[in-house]
Parts: structure tokens; C-alpha cells; sequence
């Protein structure tokens, strides 16, 4: 994603940055600095699979698919609780917004463990 | 404003709102009644016994699990089936059925209910066809309004092309897998329209009960993300369907992962790399999303929709790369024979040779949706008219299921599904407009009232409850729907309604009848075409009193009260289940057809003559040897009928030593009279099935009354077998295995000098050579 | 095993040293390869030249073709399959020479040679023989010397018939199937077209009705069995000229287009009341309307119900017809 954009234009990636520190509320900052722990988490395990082994593989696919869960729903729930999105979500407040990603992690932690062998 | 027939004022409108809710439950109630009813045709009309060849291994299994609990189960490697190879039960199974019936059994018995396991196999399915109705229900209120869901709840409940697959007996993974498709599918349009990931939660839940239920769920797997997929392309693109979608995938993909059978297939086979791309493409569209709002630099937008695009050709192409090196299977033989229709004769042919892997005449589509099969393209440009998200969905499932449903019979029950939905929205609409009382006037806009329409599926389901819905047609309910549709059509400026009562009256009385008409349909279907166990079969005396012809299990409770325990039964794959269930003792193959070459022995056994077959017949270790022959009563689904396709089967494995051309007489015809080639005379199968069969008509002409055929006075003989059982008619006949000679003759001379015959009519140089290979 | 299967070897030995004696396989060989290159690969046999090929002491394999091309013979599959025959035979003229002259292929015309049909037994055409070696070292290992029948249930396409023959070669016949160089043409000149018109035509394209038009007639051409007439190959009519098929699970592919119009008309009939009716201004229209489609519903669900019982002879329902 970034490569395209980063090598033909610097400056709108910077003024991206600078748009998002300004608008985005704090509560969305943490959320977005859990995002980015599980991408690098996730980015570390793929790495790990590719150079060295996927040995146990089903050990692999419930650590690898336990952090892009966590992630896609960690995003819903930014998406969800993002002002912004208010017209989109009529039916969700940020209150059951949060109680479903509650459990959503709960059923998806349920079949990693299961996964883990 | 003025009403084509009198309402009642005095009614407030919450007793309007409770009446109708408390009618819908009512109604509810009776389609489900009217569902579990109808499916009972099978029960009261022969006896409460497991039906047809999968359902036996499926109740053979549950009978494990209900024994041995779960864990048992799960490491059941079952040494008699497939001999000598065995199969491990636990992880070539969907476990969902039995799970759901060991469930239903152990909870039962902790009320100390104790109802036999066979019944409960037997009653799952009309028992979860009332579950089917409901979550059908709920599937085209989201698509309509309550009065269309009721009645699709109404005709998914009796509609023939659903009662096919689940009579009760009928104890096969699709007995549960229709209600677990639809709620499934509701959960995803509720997601979607909410944007709710507990919804995306419970389908992907939803989804894995499914996985571990039937091997249809790649139909999910590919579904929804081609939904999505259509949603992006036409610019719907929405947060909510970014979470129903992820939520879905995230948990539903792993979760799939949990079920042995399934495995790593769901990232390692291209039928599931659909959802995975669409996955990636969402969080990309995503992604893109929220960097647009924050930045609204035309230049920037642009370099997003072709990073986006570019991302989506490199995705391609790293598909197309991996499955050519191999990470990712291309897709699996059953799956492509879909698309390649003429794949699977090819090189499959075990899959060519089921019938329900027929394609799907015009004649089948009627008989199992009757009227509906023409309301529903109506109820598709309904859905079109207003074109929200989860119309799209019912109109992509209706293309792809009527395409899937033409090139399979089998897949007809997943178009029964959205038949019903369809034709629900477009009757309904119907309803809506000649049942509502309002008539337009000459001017000015009115806003009609919405007469509950589940009046008329009231009607369709049961008599009894024709007292309440003469009632309730008359009291409208409240709802508003409607006039969204008015807003929504171009010619919104004009009034809408209809004049007068006679009007009305027409169009309600030809509805009726159709109606009425589709209940009959239905009624005679069930009870005469798909009510029948085909383990028991029926006819009927001169006198018109029912005649059970019990043929199959006579010869299954011979076989296992008069051999050996681990006697050996050869037979086609298509009674290996019944065999295990019923007889309990090993087979050679049955109707798990995993293992093509094992198959083509027995087809090759079957096809050869006496002489080749032995060797083999021995090598396997096998004492019986079982044919259904129809002959004499003219049971057409006999052995010889499906002779072509062992011939066909083994000649896929020994081109050189089987070929089909041989089968018939140099004009073509497959006869099995004088004119019969000689490969098909000496060919085991022929000489098993007719066997004596000349002598049961006494010096008289013996004719095959399947294939109409007048059979040679002197019928074929047999040296390497002996007839051990034939049943009363004739339908099932077993045949012992001899031992090699005690002398160490080859069995044909041995028997010729038993019976003092010179050996003339032989050349012995080739039967020695048959002996010694 | 050995010594059974020497035994017809061992007769058929004396019996070719006594008749066959006086042909020299080496000159054999040499007139086959000649006739083999004039042919493009496939050698144009007659009742004289089949019984070279066909020598009982051969020490090559060939693989022949029966046919019956000539026109008053009337053999349609006979002409489906010849273009068949004759890429792998040129296929083969690519191999290497020492394995290319210990296989030959074939083709005898019944014109040609009606002798060896009679003395073969062959009633049909196109017919495929594969004779292996009876000799020398690419003798099969059965010692079986008569010919093997290639049987079409793969039909008539080249490609499965160059893997059957490569069992039966000395190497693998290189035979790859052509580049169907029209059919890409016209994909490619398709994309095109549809790029350069896509500003015209993409208002059609964004309508929901022609993609409702699309869906529709989809769903109709398929719930009327089209995919069963193409399965099946079932022709347009029956021999007979009759457009309907007798039994439940058979059809023509007129039944489609028919049962398609009925479906689609019914449809029709009631989007009509349900979309059309209910905003004409005048109430006497508006009746006669309803009464029209009611009338038109009703007449062709009777229709349909009456082919349903020609269909399904047992089906005790009828409406008004």
C-alpha cells in the first residue's frame, strides 16, 4: 500500500499524517496503537513461517489467525465507535459495539486455543 | 378515504399490533406442525426405519457415538469397512448430524426420558424442518415484512424439493444443513444491515455447526464473499460491511479449520481462496477509506483507486502463481464438475454414476416447486425494484442456485431455499396490494394501510387453522413497509390501489386456488414419490391393499444370522452401508466412494468371467458374494441395470483387460437374451443375477420383466460360486465363495468330474493358465 | 505365467514361418516408412497393404483407423474424427527416426478395403485398432498379439486419444493440442470492443433493469432444463419432428424455450398485477385489466399443468384444460 504512493509523492503521505494526529480522537489513537502491535505481531509470525519453519502448522495458522481476528475486530470496533460513522452504525452504540467485539474475541480466542493442539 | 369493504373502528392500535404478533406465533406454530406433519407419510405408511444407503452408515455412526460417547467417536477406526483397508471413521466424517442426534439422545436421557436412538435418527429431520421454516422466516423478514416471511415459512414447510431430502427416516447430513444454510445466511444479512460483529459472530458459528455438518458448506464459503464482492463493485462499500464481512471470516475460517474432514483446506484449496481474497481486498478498500477521510486531495484518491487495483491484479496473479507451484490445490474434482460439466464422465466417473449427479430436466423443476418455480423470477425483478444490499444477495443466489440446481438434481435443495424466499416476496406483494382495503381517489396521494397477507400462507399449510385466517384477513395490521415501495417506484407520483371489490375478489380467488392447488401437489408428491424407504418396497394387490415387499432386510438378517462373523460380503458400493448397518459384517466397498481403484476391482470382479474373477474374488478374502436382481418382479434400480458403470468404472483402471464395447451386441443394444455378447454372458454379474432363473418357470419362457427380455431356456452355470440365499422375490441373491479344491483341481474341472462330465466342452490349456496367475 | 503364454506364441511362430515366410520384414519396414512419409504420417491403406501392416511376425506396432469417409456412406462421426487422426499421426512424423518406424498409423476407408471389414467383423465406423508388436523386443509382455479397440466415450478430441495411443508407443506421442487461435481472437477482440463502447454502453450497464433482464432470463433458460439438453446433447426435436420428449427425466431442447416462455410469461403475468395494475387511473381499465391477467394466469397454468401430464403420465391433477 504504501510503496505506490510513498515513491511518487512524499508530501500527501505527510499531510495524511498530519490530517490524522489532528482529527483523530485519543480514544482511536489507542485503539490504532493496538492495531499496529498486531499487525507487527502478525508481520513477525508470516515471517517467521516463511524463513525458518511452518512446522507445526496448525500451531502456526491459530497464532497468525488470532492476531488478523483480534485486528478485523478490533477495526470493527474503531469503525463502530468512530464519530464519524454514526449514520452508518443507527443500530450500534459504542457501549454494544463493544460488548461484540467482547465477544467475538472470546469465540475466536475459544477456537484458537482449541487450534493450538 | 374510502375502502372497498368495511373495517372495524373500534380497535386501537396496539390491540391491532398484539393480535397480529400473537397470530404470527400462531401461524408459526402450525407451519411448523404442518412441516413435521407432512414428513410423517414415510413412518405411518411402512414403520419407523432408517431410510435409502447413508443414512444407515449415518445411524450405524450414531449408534457408536450414543454408546461410547464422543471421544470414541472421534478415534473410530472401523476395520470392516473398505476391507481389507479399514477406515478411520472420525476424520473422514462431518460429525455435525451425529453430534446433533447424541445431543438430543443424552439430553433425553438426563430427563430420564429414554427414547430409542433409531427414533431419534428417524425424527431429526422433520424435526429440524420446522427449525427450517423458522429461520426462513426470519430470512424474508429481513427481505420484506413479516407477512412474506410467513409465507416463505409456509412453502419452504411443505414444498417438495425440501420434503426430498428430509422425510423422516431420511437421516442424512442434509436434513440439518438447509436450516443451518438459512440461518446462517440470516445472520450475514442481519450483520450486514446492522453492521453488528455480534451477528458476523453468530454466522460464522452458525457457519462452523454447518462445516462440521455437510460438505456443502463451500456453498456459504463462496456465497457471501461473492456478495460482498457484488456490493464493492457497485460502489455499496460501507463499514458495516466491512465488520459483518470480517467478523464472519476471521472466526468462521478458523473455526472451519477445527473439523478433521475439513482440515487446512480452507487456506490451502481454491474454492475457499475466494472468501480470502475478498477478505484482503476489504481491508485494502478499507484501508483506503479512512485515509480518504481524512485527505480529500484529488490527487491522492487517485493514487489510492490505483494502488487498490494494482493490489488486486498482484493478489491475482500471487493466486495463480501459488496454485501453480503448488501451495494452493487446484480446485477438487467434485467441485469442477460443476463448471466443466462434462469433466467428471471423463475422468471421474463414480461421480458420473450417481443419480442424484444427474443433470436436471425441466419435468424436476415442477415436480418440486410447482407454482412457485414461476413466481419466483417475479419475486427476483421484485427484488430488483428496490435493490437494497440484501436483495442483492437473494438475486445472486438465485442465478448461481438455478445454474447449480440445472447441472445437479442434488442441488435443486439448494434452490428450494431461495424459491421460497422469491416467490414469498412476490406473492406478498401481491397480497399487499388486492387485500388492501383503501381504494384511490380521483386526486391527491394516499397512504394505504398494509393488510397482513399471512392470511393466504395460513391457508397453504393447514385446514385446521382456516377458522383463525377467515378472522384475520379481515383485521388489518400495522406496518408501513409499503409505502417505502410506493416511494420508491418511478411512477410514485400517480395514486396507487385498486378499485372495487370484484377486482380483488378475482385475483384473491385465483391466488387462492393456486394456493390451494400447491397443497395437493405437495400432499401427492410427499406421499408417493418421496416417502418411500427403498429398504422396503411396496406395490400394491389387484384388490388395492398396500403389498410390503421386505426383500433387502430378509437377506441382510440372513446374512447375519447364518455366516460368520467376519465373513466378507462383496457387493456394488451402493449396499456397502446397508450391508454394515443391517447384516454387520465386512465389506469390500461401500458408499463412501474415497478409494476409486477398490471400487474398480469389485466393478472389475463383477465384470470378468468366472475365471478371472476367482483369483480375485480370493485375494480379498471374500466368502459372499450379494446381487440385487429385479428381474423377476421388475425392480428396475437392480444390479444389471447398473452393470454399464462397474464396466465403465473398472475400464478406467484396466483399459486393456475391460472394455464397455464388449458388453454390447455389435448393433449396440445392451441386451442380456441369446442375443447377450459373450463377455456380458460370462461375466460374473450376468451369470449371479440369472443364475436358475430359467428353472423358476418350469419348462415355460422365463422373461425379465425389468429389461423385457426373454431369457435362453438354459440359464449360465457356476463353478467358483455357490448360490448360499435368495430372497422371497428374487431381489436379493448371495452367493458363498468356494474354497479351492481339496485336490488342487481347478474348481471348473473339479466340478465337472463331480457331476461325471468329460471334459469336452473346455479347452483346458486356458483354464489352467486362469489358476495359475 | 511364462510357459502358458508361450505356447499360443510358440504356434503362431511356426505358423507365420510357414505363410509368411516369403515376406522380408526389413523390406516391409522400408515400403511402410515409405508409404508412412508420403501419407504425412499416415499411411493410406488397402486390403493388400493392411495385411503388411498387420504381419503376424511384425516386429512394430501400428494403430489404425476404420472409417468410412466417403460421402455416399453418410458417416458424420467418421468426418468429426479424421482431422483427430491425422494431428496425432503428424505429431508423431516429429519423433525422433528410430523410434518414429516402430509405430505406424493407419487409415482404411471401407471403400478400400471391404474385405478386411468383412474378415474383422466390423459393422460401425470410425473404429480404432491398436495391433501391438508380435515380436522382437517391444513384444507386449502378455504376448498378446491381437488388437486392442479404442473405445470412444471420451469422444472424438485428439487429446485423450494421443495419451491411449502413448501406452501403446515406443515414446509418448508429442501430440499438443493447437492454439485455437480463432477462439482467443475473438475473446481478445471482444475485451476490446466492449473497452472501446463501455462509454456508450455503460448507462445500459449501470440500469438495473438489464441487469434484472440478465438475471431473469438466466434463471428461466435454466429452471426450463437447458443444462440437461447440453449435458445430454439432446437434440433440438425428436427424430420424429415431435418437440416434446416422452418420459419424466428427458427433454428436447425445444421443451426449454417453450417452458421458458410459459415461466416467463406467468411471471409476467403477475408483475403485471402486482407493479402495473395497481397505478392505472382509470378504475374501468384498471378491471379489465386485472381481469385480462387473471384470465392469462389462469389459461397458461393450465397449459403448464397439461405438459406436465404429458410428462408425468401418473399425475392425478389438471385445471381447466
Amino acid at each position: 500500500m504504501a510503496a505506490p504512493s510513498s515513491s511518487s509523492s512524499s508530501s500527501p503521505v505527510l499531510s495524511l499524517w498530519k490530517a490524522y494526529h489532528q482529527n483523530t480522537s485519543d480514544r482511536l489513537k489507542f485503539i490504532d496503537s493496538f492495531l499496529i502491535f498486531l499487525m507487527i505481531s502478525g508481520i513477525i509470525q508470516f515471517v517467521y513461517c516463511v524463513l525458518v519453519t511452518n512446522f507445526p502448522f496448525n500451531a502456526f495458522l491459530a497464532g497468525f489467525s488470532s492476531t488478523v481476528g483480534q485486528f478485523v475486530l478490533t477495526a470493527s470496533l474503531r469503525s463502530q465507535v468512530n464519530p464519524e460513522n454514526k449514520g452508518v452504525f443507527k443500530d450500534v452504540s459504542p457501549e454494544r459495539a463493544f460488548s461484540d467485539f467482547v465477544l467475538g474475541s472470546i469465540v475466536l480466542h475459544f477456537f484458537v486455543f482449541n487450534f493450538l493442539g | 378515504m374510502s375502502t372497498a369493504y368495511p373495517l372495524p373502528t373500534n380497535l386501537s392500535k396496539t390491540t391491532v399490533a398484539n393480535t397480529a404478533s400473537l397470530l404470527r406465533i400462531v401461524a408459526l406454530g402450525l407451519i411448523s406442525a404442518a412441516a413435521i406433519a407432512s414428513r410423517l407419510f414415510a413412518v405411518i405408511n411402512f414403520e419407523s426405519i432408517i431410510h435409502e444407503f447413508d443414512p444407515w452408515f449415518n445411524y450405524r455412526a450414531t449408534r457408536v457415538l450414543a454408546a461410547k460417547g464422543f471421544y470414541e467417536f472421534w478415534n473410530w477406526f472401523d476395520p470392516t469397512a473398505w476391507y481389507p483397508l479399514g477406515r478411520v471413521v472420525g476424520g473422514t466424517v462431518y460429525p455435525g448430524l451425529m453430534a446433533t442426534s447424541g445431543v438430543i439422545y443424552n439430553f433425553l436421557h438426563a430427563f430420564n426420558l429414554p427414547v430409542d436412538i433409531r427414533n431419534i435418527c428417524v425424527l431429526l429431520a422433520p424435526g429440524f424442518s420446522a427449525l427450517t421454516a423458522w429461520a426462513t422466516y426470519m430470512f424474508t423478514k429481513e427481505m420484506k415484512d413479516e407477512s412474506a416471511g410467513l409465507l416463505a415459512a409456509a412453502f419452504i414447510g411443505i414444498v417438495p424439493g425440501y420434503i426430498s431430502r428430509s422425510v423422516a427416516g431420511s437421516y442424512d447430513n442434509e436434513a440439518i444443513a438447509i436450516f443451518l444454510l438459512m440461518f446462517t445466511f440470516y445472520c450475514w444479512i442481519k450483520a450486514l444491515k446492522t453492521g453488528s460483529a455480534l451477528f458476523g459472530t453468530l454466522a460464522a458459528v452458525f457457519y462452523f455447526y454447518m462445516v462440521a455438518a455437510w460438505g456443502g458448506y463451500a456453498f456459504i464459503t463462496n456465497m457471501i464473499p461473492v456478495h460482498a464482492l457484488a456490493l464493492m463493485l457497485m460502489g455499496r462499500f460501507s463499514s458495516r460491511l466491512y465488520v459483518a464481512y470480517c467478523s464472519w471470516y476471521a472466526i468462521g475460517t478458523l473455526s472451519s479449520m477445527q473439523v478433521p474432514f475439513v482440515g487446512f483446506q480452507p487456506v490451502r484449496t481454491s474454492e475457499h481462496m475466494g472468501a480470502l481474497g475478498v477478505f484482503g481486498l476489504l481491508q485494502i478498500v478499507a484501508f483506503a477509506q479512512l485515509a480518504r477521510s481524512h485527505l480529500s486531495s484529488k490527487q491522492f484518491q487517485n493514487l489510492l483507486t490505483v494502488a487498490v487495483i494494482v493490489m488486486g491484479v498482484v493478489g491475482t496473479f500471487g493466486f495463480i502463481a501459488l496454485t501453480y507451484m503448488g501451495w494452493i490445490a487446484p480446485w477438487t474434482g467434485r467441485f469442477y464438475s460443476l463448471w466443466d460439466t462434462g469433466y467428471a464422465k471423463k475422468y471421474i466417473p463414480i461421480i458420473a454414476s450417481v443419480s442424484e449427479h444427474q443433470p436436471t430436466a425441466w419435468p424436476s423443476f415442477f415436480m418440486d416447486l410447482q407454482f412457485l418455480i414461476f413466481l419466483f423470477p417475479a419475486g427476483v425483478v421484485l427484488c430488483f425494484r428496490e435493490l437494497r444490499d440484501e436483495h442483492v444477495f437473494v438475486i445472486i443466489y438465485a442465478v448461481v442456485a438455478s445454474y447449480f440446481a440445472g447441472v445437479m438434481v442434488r442441488l435443486m435443495l439448494t434452490l428450494t431455499p431461495v424459491v421460497c424466499v422469491a416467490s414469498a416476496v412476490a406473492f406478498s406483494s401481491l397480497m399487499d396490494t388486492y387485500l388492501d382495503p383503501t381504494q384511490p381517489e380521483a386526486e391527491g396521494e394516499s397512504r394505504p394501510a398494509e393488510v397482513d397477507a399471512s392470511a393466504a400462507s395460513n391457508g397453504s399449510t393447514a385446514s385446521t387453522a382456516s377458522k383463525k385466517e377467515k378472522e384475520k384477513a379481515k383485521k388489518p395490521a400495522a406496518g408501513g413497509a409499503l409505502s417505502d415501495i410506493v416511494a420508491a417506484t418511478s411512477s410514485s407520483k400517480k395514486s396507487k390501489g385498486v378499485w372495487g371489490l370484484d377486482t380483488r375478489l378475482v385475483v384473491i380467488a385465483h391466488s387462492l386456488l393456486m394456493l390451494g392447488f400447491f397443497v395437493f401437489h405437495c400432499t401427492w408428491v410427499t406421499s408417493s414419490a418421496y416417502s418411500s424407504p427403498s429398504v422396503v418396497l411396496a406395490s400394491t394387490n389387484a384388490d388395492g391393499s398396500q403389498h410390503i415387499i421386505d426383500d433387502f432386510r430378509e437377506a441382510y438378517y440372513w446374512l447375519r444370522q447364518n455366516t460368520a462373523e467376519d465373513a466378507v460380503v462383496m457387493s456394488w458400493w451402493d449396499y456397502g452401508y446397508q450391508i454394515a448397518g443391517m447384516a454387520d459384517r465386512p465389506t469390500l466397498v461401500d458408499n463412501n466412494t474415497w478409494n476409486n481403484t477398490h471400487i474398480a476391482t469389485v466393478g472389475k470382479a463383477m465384470s470378468s468371467s468366472e475365471e478371472v474373477a476367482y483369483p480375485i474374488l480370493r485375494k480379498h478374502d471374500v466368502d459372499y458374494v450379494l446381487v440385487i436382481f429385479g428381474g423377476l418382479l421388475g425392480y428396475s434400480g437392480d444390479d444389471i441395470n447398473k452393470f454399464l458403470w462397474m464396466v465403465r468404472i473398472a475400464q478406467g483402471v484396466w483399459p486393456d483387460e475391460i472394455q464397455e464395447p464388449n458388453y454390447f451386441t455389435p448393433q449396440g443394444e445392451y441386451r442380456v437374451d441369446d442375443r447377450a455378447s459373450s463377455a456380458m454372458r460370462n461375466s460374473l454379474m450376468y451369470k449371479m443375477s440369472y443364475y436358475r432363473f430359467a428353472e423358476l418357470f418350469g419348462g415355460g419362457q422365463a422373461v425379465d420383466r425389468v429389461r423385457q427380455q426373454t431369457m435362453p431356456k438354459t440359464g449360465p452355470t457356476l463353478d467358483y460360486l455357490d448360490e448360499a440365499f435368495t430372497s422371497e422375490n428374487w431381489i436379493v441373491r448371495i452367493y458363498q465363495v468356494r474354497k479351492e479344491d481339496d485336490l488342487g483341481r481347478d474348481l471348473k474341472s473339479a466340478n465337472a468330474f463331480a457331476q461325471g462330465k468329460k471334459r469336452k466342452r473346455t479347452k483346458p490349456v486356458s483354464k489352467r493358465r486362469a489358476i495359475t496367475v | 505365467m511364462r510357459l502358458p503364454s508361450l505356447i499360443p506364441f510358440l504356434s503362431l511362430f511356426l505358423l507365420s514361418s510357414v505363410w509368411a515366410a516369403p515376406k522380408d520384414k526389413g523390406a516391409v519396414r522400408q515400403q511402410l516408412i515409405d508409404l508412412s512419409a508420403k501419407g504425412n504420417g499416415v499411411i493410406k491403406l488397402d486390403s493388400k497393404t493392411f495385411d503388411l501392416l498387420t504381419l503376424p511376425n511384425r516386429d512394430w506396432s501400428a494403430s489404425i483407423q476404420f472409417t468410412a469417409l466417403d460421402r455416399r456412406r453418410r458417416c458424420a462421426p467418421c468426418k468429426e474424427f479424421d482431422p483427430s487422426w491425422n494431428a496425432i499421426a503428424k505429431a508423431w512424423t516429429s519423433t525422433p527416426k528410430e523410434h518414429r518406424d516402430n509405430h505406424f498409423f493407419g487409415t482404411l476407408d471401407f471403400d478400400e478395403g471391404q474385405a478386411v471389414f468383412q474378415k474383422l467383423g466390423l459393422a460401425s465406423a470410425p473404429i480404432v485398432y491398436v495391433y501391438p508388436a508380435a515380436e522382437g523386443p517391444r513384444q507386449a509382455p502378455s504376448g498378446k498379439t491381437g488388437p486392442s479397440k479404442y473405445d470412444f466415450s471420451t469422444g472424438f478430441e485428439a487429446e485423450p486419444l494421443a495419451i491411449h495411443l502413448s501406452n501403446h508407443t515406443p515414446i509418448p506421442i508429442p501430440y499438443k493440442a493447437p492454439i485455437d487461435w480463432a477462439r482467443w481472437a475473438t475473446f481478445i477482440s471482444g475485451l476490446l470492443g466492449f473497452a472501446l463502447t463501455i462509454r456508450f454502453i455503460s448507462p445500459v450497464l449501470q440500469s438495473r433493469w438489464t441487469w434484472a433482464a440478465i438475471t431473469v432470463l438466466t434463471s428461466l433458460t435454466m429452471i426450463g432444463g437447458f443444462m440437461f439438453t447440453r449435458i445430454r446433447g439432446m437434440p433440438y426435436t425428436g427424430p420424429d419432428g415431435s418437440w416434446i420428449a416422452a418420459g419424466y427425466q428427458n427433454q428436447y431442447g425445444q421443451e426449454v424455450q417453450v417452458i421458458a416462455l410459459i415461466y416467463g410469461t406467468l411471471s409476467f403475468a403477475f408483475l403485471m398485477l402486482i407493479m402495473i395494475v395497481p397505478y392505472q387511473s382509470s378504475p374501468s381499465r384498471q378491471r379489465m385489466q386485472v381481469y385480462l391477467w387473471s384470465a392469462v394466469v389462469m389459461l397458461i397454468y393450465s397449459v403448464l399443468i397439461t405438459l406436465f401430464r404429458i410428462k408425468n403420465r401418473g399425475y392425478p391433477f389438471k385445471l381447466l384444460l
